[in-house]
């Protein structure tokens, strides 16, 4: 029989090609989420840091002829020296229904007296709107001026019987932008007192973000607000979690008694409704005249807020109390702080971070929720909460003010939410390799 | 059982206590008192005020009144709301937000197990991502904006429809609830998601599982009996905090849907420094959480035979 | 006629082909026993005999009869009819198998309300005197009971009640007694040993206890990186085994006539990621020969007709083949 087909082998034990074990892959940090979100954590802080350096506009300052105005970029306006009570020329009547002037200060209309009409009312309404309108005034003269509210858009104009509602007259009127004297005046465009000569255009500051309804510029106070949201949510975290770290820490290192009725505080504090104490001792500590009600806001959440980390740092420390690595440093004669300086402190640490890094978006959230609903900083001090508080005034004719700090929240809300995520997977492998 | 309710009662009188004296403490320390709030008036009917809610007493003795009077459940009247009782300013407000916060609550839990179970079934297709991103927009997203949005959606939807189909605020109707229940329910709605679908996961790799579709048992009786009956356990052990910050939170809601609940009042008394309406409305909130943790804690034994059969010890 | 006919079995759960060939005939009343190391397939061997295997795996065979039909063309419809009624399994670990919600009297009911369509009532009662008869004192109170009030014993006992409450023609045990104490052990094997002579139940038996196999199995498979290597009646595979893997398991464990020698198994088994060109054993074999690593040795290599074993000593051209037959 051929056997060709075989070669035999040495009779040896093969060498087992013993597997490499790949290690546990260290937690890659840097994935697109966590990326993402630390760039943007970044834009935010250089937002409200150099932000209003570069923006310079002031975010208190009030421009009453830009009330809800929609954004805008730098534009030139007319300076209206003469907005008083207004009378047409006396001349021939007009034909039909004239437009004397048209700026953001002042319509001024004229029409021909219609016999057998004793009272006339003026309707107006946005151009791109169906319907009369508002009815913004009756008179029994044949002219009118108007001069309420009027912002940089085509209006329509229209006439009417007061008496038997009969439609009379309408006309499509284009106002120019313009600024009255006292408010350039105001506003330091135009030097006060000297009424000599002054140019009749002036150049105004854009809005990008447009205006909100005391005619603030949005922007501006997007970061002024900011400033003070990012600053409480980092602020306060930082505070609480320090003084809950050292409480849990003593309860744990003391034990006995002592650790049974920190204990017993702690639960009374965490039983507290949150909120309702929130507001409580805000209103305890008080806002003295001129102070921003920062201070009070985060006395308050040091208040409420410690327990959490004090429970998660006592339980921490009691674990490791029972530790082989402890007992072995302390039964080599290293003295109680050195155990709790480098032995203790590196394996709480991550804890602590993560703990930390979950409380600002939860800081971020409460100082909104107290400065929305009126109980945060007080004014003129702003923050995003406030500033939503504003906007929800105006939410059904001018969303744009609520959703845009809405939106400042939420995105860092989010940021922060998927770093402390990021951090806490990484701490939990690192624990995990640890362990195996 | 009824021991381990006895020592969570008692536990919990313990807790409205402390609740009480912070409460008192926390308020008497705001300078100012509800009367200067007032426009000025002469000493006389000042002093004859102070007499008449107690205000002229020592603090500790005020104390006292306060906690005797508390035991008989009379929480006094109202100093800015004339002759009002406190009593019946919480009977009349409070099934409103209770109304409120137990449709939330529904709505979050059903919503949150649903979506859980859905996304743990679809682990890493689009359904499960969907839920996901869905959970991380609701929890990034303050609950005034929610509420906010919710009423622009719907003022959007009658404009478009040309007539009323729900109500953009106010209260008196069923059509009243729906929304302001969803958006408060939404952030809760969110967080329970979450735990459902990392319990359900748990559960579709369970053993258990695998043997009772060895068995032959399929479809709805294998989610039924096995699956939810498991998977919805931890969703359970959350639903005492939820409740508690459904009901503190939904004053925003009340605010912005313009809902006559109890949470408007107590922010107003805060600001008005109303002593006794605050006092009546935290320590009723207190008492009513601490309930609700203790029923909780009992249905969760109803559902887990282990803990119900020990007498709660395995927590 | 053979109750279940299983000829190259494989099933991939994505990278990993878990079961790469496996064979396996069961007689009806047989108890065939599957031994293999973990991680042999043995444990995707039985899930994928109950059709349980997760979507993402993919399952094929050459041939997959039981009782006279084809289980390839079967639908999730038919199979749900199967589990349970006609294939049971009895888990590996009672604690995590049942479920902890339920009484164990409702769980053991429930493939008879499934199957059988009885009433609440007459499952209970049947499952009761089910209980009564694997030996549980107090039954009608016992089966009111949950899992967590249970030992170990009883619970595996409370599993295999689940699992026979229906009287299946095969029983799948999925190492029924490793996570139990040895004195349990013992109790459990003789309660499966005298279920399968009262009620002639097939049973595949599958363990990685070679003891246990001799108390219990009329005929052995031996499995290795998810191929059945060598099969045979118990006293072929265990007095004249043929397959080097077979041979060097028997020397791992410990015996009478030689109590202090034991030998391991050096290196360990092939990644089923990428499974070997050649034999899966070959790396670990002491009668490697360069065929073994070339070549898999997919041939009908038999010692005897009831004997099989998957080895390229057993090829008809082998060298010792004639040394054997001189003998």
């Amino acid at each position: 029989m051929a056997m060709s087909v075989f070669r035999f082998a040495r009779r040896t034990w093969a060498s087992a090609d013993l597997e490499q074990i790949a290690p546990v892959p260290l937690p890659k940090m840097a994935t697109p989420a966590v990326v993402l979100s630390s760039l943007v954590v970044v834009a935010l802080l250089l937002f409200v840091s150099i932000g209003p350096l570069v923006w310079g506009q002031d975010p208190s300052q009030q421009w009453l002829s830009q009330i809800s105005a929609g954004p805008s970029g730098p534009h030139s306006v007319r300076l209206i020296r003469d907005n008083g009570p207004w009378q047409p020329p006396v001349s021939e009547p007009p034909q039909s229904l004239v437009v004397h002037d048209a700026n953001t200060e002042f319509v001024r209309l004229q029409w021909p007296q219609i016999e057998g009409v004793r009272r006339y009312r003026i309707y107006r309404a946005s151009a791109h709107k169906a319907g009369l309108g508002l009815a913004i005034a009756e008179t029994d003269k044949a002219y009118y001026q108007d001069q309420l509210q009027l912002s940089y858009q085509i209006y329509r104009y229209t006439i009417a019987d007061a008496d038997s509602g009969l439609l009379l007259l309408a006309r499509e009127v284009r106002p120019e932008a313009a600024i009255s004297l006292f408010e350039a005046q105001l506003q330091g465009l135009v030097p006060v007192g000297k009424s000599g000569r002054q140019a009749k255009w002036l150049e105004m500051p854009g809005h990008p973000l447009g205006t909100d309804a005391l005619g603030r510029d949005i922007l501006a106070r997007l970061m002024a607000g900011g400033r003070t949201s990012l600053f409480v949510g980092v602020v306060a975290p930082l505070l609480y979690i320090s003084f809950g770290c050292i409480f849990g820490a003593i309860a744990g290192l003391a034990g006995g008694w002592v650790d049974q009725v920190a204990m017993r505080f702690v639960d009374f504090v965490v039983a507290l409704p949150f909120l309702l104490f929130m507001i409580l001792f805000r209103v305890a500590f008080g806002i003295g005249p001129g102070e921003n009600g920062i201070m009070p806001l985060i006395v308050a959440m040091l208040m409420l807020s410690w327990p959490g980390s004090a429970r998660l740092i006592r339980g921490q420390v009691l674990a490791l109390r029972g530790q082989a690595f402890v007992e072995a440093a302390k039964l080599a004669g290293v003295s109680t702080s050195r155990v709790i300086l480098r032995h203790m402190l590196p394996n709480v640490l991550p804890m602590i971070l993560v703990a930390f890094s979950f409380a600002i978006p939860q800081a971020i959230f409460t100082e909104a929720f107290l400065s929305f609903i009126g109980m945060g900083v007080s004014p003129p001090t702003t923050s995003w909460g406030a500033l939503c508080n504003d906007g929800i005034k105006t939410l059904l004719s001018h969303p744009r003010q609520l959703l845009l700090p809405a939106l400042f929240i939420s995105v860092s809300v989010l940021a922060f939410n998927l770093l402390g995520d990021a951090l806490r997977d990484a701490t939990d492998r690192r624990a995990g390799v640890a362990k195996a | 059982m009824l021991k381990f309710i006895a020592k969570r009662l008692l536990s919990g009188a313990i807790t409205i206590w402390f609740i009480a004296t912070a409460t008192f403490f926390a308020m008497h320390a705001v300078p100012g008192d509800p009367l200067t709030q007032e426009k000025a008036m002469s000493p006389a009917v000042r002093a004859q005020l102070e007499a008449r809610y107690g205000l002229d007493k020592p603090l500790i003795e005020q104390y006292q009144l306060f906690l005797g009077n508390m035991l008989q459940g009379d929480f006094g009247i109202s100093f800015t709301q004339e002759n009002r009782k406190v009593n019946d300013i919480i009977s009349k407000h409070f099934p409103i937000s209770a109304i409120l916060g137990l449709a939330a609550v529904l709505i979050a839990l059903v919503g949150g197990v649903a979506a859980g179970t859905v996304a743990a079934y679809y682990r890493n297709r689009w359904p499960d991502r969907l839920v996901m991103i869905g959970v991380i927009a609701a929890i990034s997203v303050p609950g005034f904006v929610i509420a906010g949005l919710a009423q622009l959606i719907i003022v959007a939807m009658n404009n478009a429809a040309g007539k009323t189909l729900l109500p953009v605020a106010g209260w008196g109707s069923v059509n009243h609830i729906w929304v302001p229940a969803l958006v408060l329910g939404l952030g809760t709605m969110a967080y329970l998601s979450r735990i459902m679908r990392a319990s359900m996961l748990e559960v579709l790799n369970a053993d258990f599982n695998t043997a009772a579709k060895a068995k032959g048992v399929h479809g709805l009786r294998l989610f039924w009996h096995h699956q939810l009956r498991n998977a919805v356990l931890p969703v359970v052990t959350e639903l005492g905090p939820t409740i508690a910050g459904v009901t503190t939170g939904g004053f925003v809601v009340e605010l912005i849907f313009a809902i006559p609940g109890l949470g408007r009042y107590f922010v107003q008394a805060v600001q008005q420094l109303d002593y006794t309406v605050i006092m009546g409305t935290t320590v009723f909130y207190g008492a009513f959480l601490v309930l609700v943790v203790v029923l909780v804690d009992i249905s969760y034994g109803l559902i887990d035979p282990r803990i119900r059969l020990h007498g709660g010890g395995g927590r | 006629m053979k109750l279940l006919e299983l000829d190259n079995l494989q099933v991939s759960i994505g990278p990993v082909q878990a079961v790469r060939d496996v064979s396996l005939s069961l007689a009806p009343g047989e108890c065939r026993a599957l031994v293999g190391e973990s991680g042999c397939g043995k444990s995707v061997t039985a899930m994928s005999l109950l059709n349980l295997m997760p979507p993402t795996a993919q399952t094929n065979a050459a041939r997959w009869d039981f009782a006279g039909r084809d289980m390839r063309q079967l639908s999730e419809r038919e199979w749900r009819r199967i589990r349970g009624n006609e294939i049971a399994m009895i888990f590996q670990n009672p604690m995590t198998a049942l479920d902890p919600t339920q009484t164990i009297g409702s769980q053991i009911a429930e493939p008879l309300r499934i199957h059988k369509g009885l009433s609440k009532r007459e499952a209970r009662m049947r499952a009761i005197a089910l209980l009564e008869r694997l030996a549980i004192a107090n039954p009608a109170q016992r089966a009111a009971q949950y899992p967590f009030e249970f030992s170990g014993g009883m619970l595996q006992r409370a599993m295999i009640a689940m699992a026979v409450v229906c009287e299946p023609q095969l029983l799948i045990a999925d190492e029924p007694t490793t996570a139990l104490d040895v004195t349990v052990q013992a109790e459990v094997l003789s309660i499966l040993r005298e279920l399968r002579e009262s009620s002639g139940t097939a049973m595949l038996f599958i363990t990685h206890d070679l003891g246990v196999v001799a108390e219990i199995a009329d005929s052995v498979s031996v499995m290795y990186a998810g191929q059945t290597v060598e099969t045979g009646s118990l006293q072929d595979v265990f007095s004249r085994e043929a397959h080097p893997y077979t041979q060097a398991l028997k020397r791992a464990v410990p015996n009478m006539e030689n109590p202090h020698r034991l030998e391991a198994i050096a290196g360990t088994p092939p990644d089923l990621r990428h499974p070997p060109k050649g034999c899966g054993f070959a790396a670990r074999c002491c009668e490697r020969m360069a065929i073994c690593d070339q070549l898999p040795p997919n041939f009908p290599c038999e010692s005897t007709a009831a004997h099989q074993a998957r080895c390229w000593l057993w090829h008809p051209e082998h060298p010792a083949r004639w040394r054997e037959s001189e003998q």
